[in-house]
């Protein structure tokens, strides 16, 4: 019978099949969901980032150690319905009004969601009053905003202004981020943070949260 | 296939067997027809779907190969670029190679100082200027976003400081279709005429598509534009390996080629015979670091099948040169940009950009641009490759010194040495002369070279009425979006 160290061990190796499996074995054992979860699955995860840190691990085994971990968990949260599952904090995300990169946000949303967030991708070419829209609705306490032209950039402002006028500025922090998005924009435009690659998104909004 | 070399069949490098090239045609033909593409333009999906294409409920275009090669069958194999005083001076077809700057990179790289900053309309028209002169470069482009002018302008200034600080032709890069008729418009001012400009094509349009397989309406629209009115467009995508193409070299080459195909189809069907150049690039996903690395040596492996299949499809080839990864002009910048540019001369493609991009594309080097310079002149003389008529062969002169003899006096040294690659940066002498001259190293002469040509350099002026033009297109321009200066 495997234990719940084994979980943590396969969730390691990003073997979706034998979480699944094994979750569903020490479920049916009578083992507690929580503790499947706390003590089995997540350490797992936490395991991949150390190893991720030091250099040992890179982001697409990273992916699916989460995709391995999540399989785990939604069996565990069948069996503790109406229970909570903390979150580090949510976050609503997308590339702004004329803009349909999304390779970079794609990155920085699947990054999120395998840190813990609770992550509210609303895809590309969003306009200004869809974020004012799901911050209302998600509760969110961040807005990622992505543009990969310089002509698209200046609708991050918009989403910013439209934020303003819909009082939920206070509320939110703002990070932006794409290739031609500099440290000096954000300043220019009044967002919170600004992130240079995918890996500095995630600790930032940690940062914040 | 033909290959650089100008003797024999000589110098060639080939990245694919013909069996190879079938099976990317066959994969990227696959995915056009099983996965299909999303086009963001109503005119071009009902172009494509008159032409046989089909429209499925999730409303995406699949193309059928017979498309294709129609297009195929249509398209130029080959396109002369003129310069602004008319005279042709690049011939894309076969492995003629070519090389040219990059353009919009964010951060100008004093060369000077060190100083990293943004840049302004002056450094850009310095460095254009520095493109004019140096001459192994065939074409110019934007070199830098400039900060100091509106947004919704940068385009179109950076095309009339193209045009002012340089006769050769260029590659352009615009936001959408009406910043492409006002380049046109310019363009058509310096050479004399839309009609000339549509016969003698000064500049070439980048288009690109958003990978994975997606047509935005800007760039379709300035795909259909540059086919009503032949000027010369590329539809290559900028992959990045492992995000939006697969992260194997053939899986990229497949995917790209299918979006490359895709735009060439679309392209002919608005009208067909209008010059198209085929090509794409990639920069890999680091994935420790998830920054996208130019140069590496899985991007040259691309580029040599995207040189391969160009010769494959007879099309003429788009690609790079002369660009690195590094953050500055130091060890790592000149390796790979080295590596690049001497790769993408054996491969024979026929115009190569970027060289002077450092940081992946970020920042833009005077100093590697001046370096590279040198570097595809001596890799230029390698492509002529090596004569073996008698007169080269030389057993008369060997038969005249004989033995023990010394070639230094024969008639045949006097009368060929001077075709012999001789630089313009390096130094041969010796370590005493050289000592004496002051021990100066690479990187100074380059300094030295870059400051006499920003001093001294003076582009052929356009004429002033020429000039009034130009100004007035911008003007209008900036009329019409409304900006007040």
């Amino acid at each position: 019978m495997a234990s719940i160290r084994d979980l943590t061990e396969y969730v390691i190796q990003a073997d979706i099949e034998k979480v699944k499996e094994t979750t569903a074995a020490l479920l049916a054992a009578g083992e507690d969901p929580l503790r499947l979860i706390n003590e089995g699955l997540i350490p797992g995860i936490n395991e991949v980032g150390e190893r991720f840190k030091e250099g040992i691990m890179f982001v697409p085994e990273m992916m699916m150690s989460a995709q391995a971990m999540k399989a785990g968990v939604d069996l565990a949260k069948e069996k503790i319905e109406g229970v909570d599952i903390p979150t580090v904090g949510t976050v609503v995300i997308g590339t702004v009004a004329g803009d349909l990169h999304d390779i970079g946000k794609n990155l920085v949303s699947m990054m999120l969601d395998s840190s813990g967030f609770n992550v509210v991708d609303l895809g590309v070419d969003v306009p200004a009053d869809k974020f004012v829209a799901a911050v209302k609705e998600h509760k969110a306490s961040i807005v990622g905003l992505s543009a990969l032209l310089t002509t698209t950039m200046p609708a991050m402002k918009e989403v910013i202004d439209a934020l303003k006028e819909s009082n939920l500025r206070d509320q939110v922090k703002v990070v932006i981020g794409g290739a031609p998005v500099t440290q000096a924009y954000a300043d220019e435009i009044g967002a919170d943070g600004y992130a240079p690659d995918a890996a500095i998104a995630v600790e930032l909004c940690k940062k914040i949260a | 296939m033909e290959y650089a070399s100008k003797h024999g069949d000589g110098i060639a490098f080939r990245t694919l067997t013909l069996q190879q090239l079938k099976d990317i045609h066959s994969a990227s033909c696959r995915i056009l027809d099983e996965v299909g593409v999303v086009v963001h333009h109503d005119e071009a999906v009902d172009l494509l779907k008159k032409g046989g294409a089909y429209i499925d409920s999730n409303g995406r275009t699949h193309i059928p190969e017979a498309l294709i090669k129609r297009a195929l069958h249509s398209a130029p194999s080959r396109i002369t670029l003129y310069n602004r005083l008319g005279e042709p001076v690049i011939w894309m077809e076969k492995s003629n190679v070519h090389f040219g700057a990059g353009s919009d990179t964010l951060v100008y790289l004093d060369p000077f100082t060190g100083e990293r900053r943004d840049w302004t309309t002056e450094e850009v028209a310095a460095a254009i200027r520095v493109v004019d002169a140096l001459p192994q470069l065939d074409f110019v482009m934007s070199m830098g976003l400039l900060s100091d002018v509106d947004k919704r302008m940068i385009n179109r200034i950076q095309y009339a400081l193209m045009l002012k600080n340089s006769v050769k032709p260029q590659v352009v890069i615009a936001e959408d279709a009406p910043t492409v008729a006002d380049i046109t418009e310019m363009a058509a001012a310096a050479v004399g005429g839309r009609e000339k400009l549509k016969n003698m094509p000064h500049f070439v349009l980048y288009c690109e598509p958003t990978s994975p397989l997606q047509l935005p309406f800007e760039s379709v629209d300035k795909l259909l534009y540059a086919a009503e009115n032949k000027i010369p467009v590329n539809f290559a995508c900028g992959a990045v390996e492992g995000a939006s193409t697969p992260v194997t070299v053939a899986g990229t080459v497949a995917q790209a080629n299918a979006e490359a195909l895709c735009g060439l189809v679309l392209h002919q069907l608005k009208n067909p015979g209008a010059p198209f150049l085929y090509g794409f690039g990639g920069s890999p996903l680091d994935m420790r670091t998830m920054v996208a690395c130019y140069a590496v040596p899985e991007v040259l492996l691309l580029q040599g099948c995207v040189c391969d299949l160009s010769r494959f499809y007879s099309l003429p080839s788009w690609g790079y040169a002369g660009c690195s990864s590094s953050k500055d002009f130091d060890e790592q910048a000149i390796t790979e940009a080295t590596m690049f540019t001497v790769m993408g001369a054996l491969q024979g493609c026929n115009l190569m950009h970027d060289v002077f991009y450092i940081e992946s594309g970020r920042t833009g080097s005077l100093e590697l641009l001046v370096l590279m310079d040198e570097v595809i002149s001596r890799a230029r003389h390698i492509l002529k490759g090596v004569n073996t008529t008698p007169e080269y062969l030389a057993v008369e002169a060997v038969k005249r010194v004989g033995p023990g003899g010394n070639y230094m006096g024969d008639a045949h040294t006097a009368k060929h040495f001077r075709e012999k690659w001789q630089p313009s940066l390096s130094d041969f002498s010796s370590y005493s002369s050289w000592e004496a001259a002051g021990s100066k190293s690479m990187r100074e002469r380059i300094r030295e070279r870059l400051r006499s040509i920003m001093e001294e350099h003076k582009p052929v002026p356009l004429a002033p009425e020429v000039e009034e033009k130009i100004d007035a297109v911008i003007k209008q321009a900036e009329d019409r979006l409304g900006i007040k200066l």
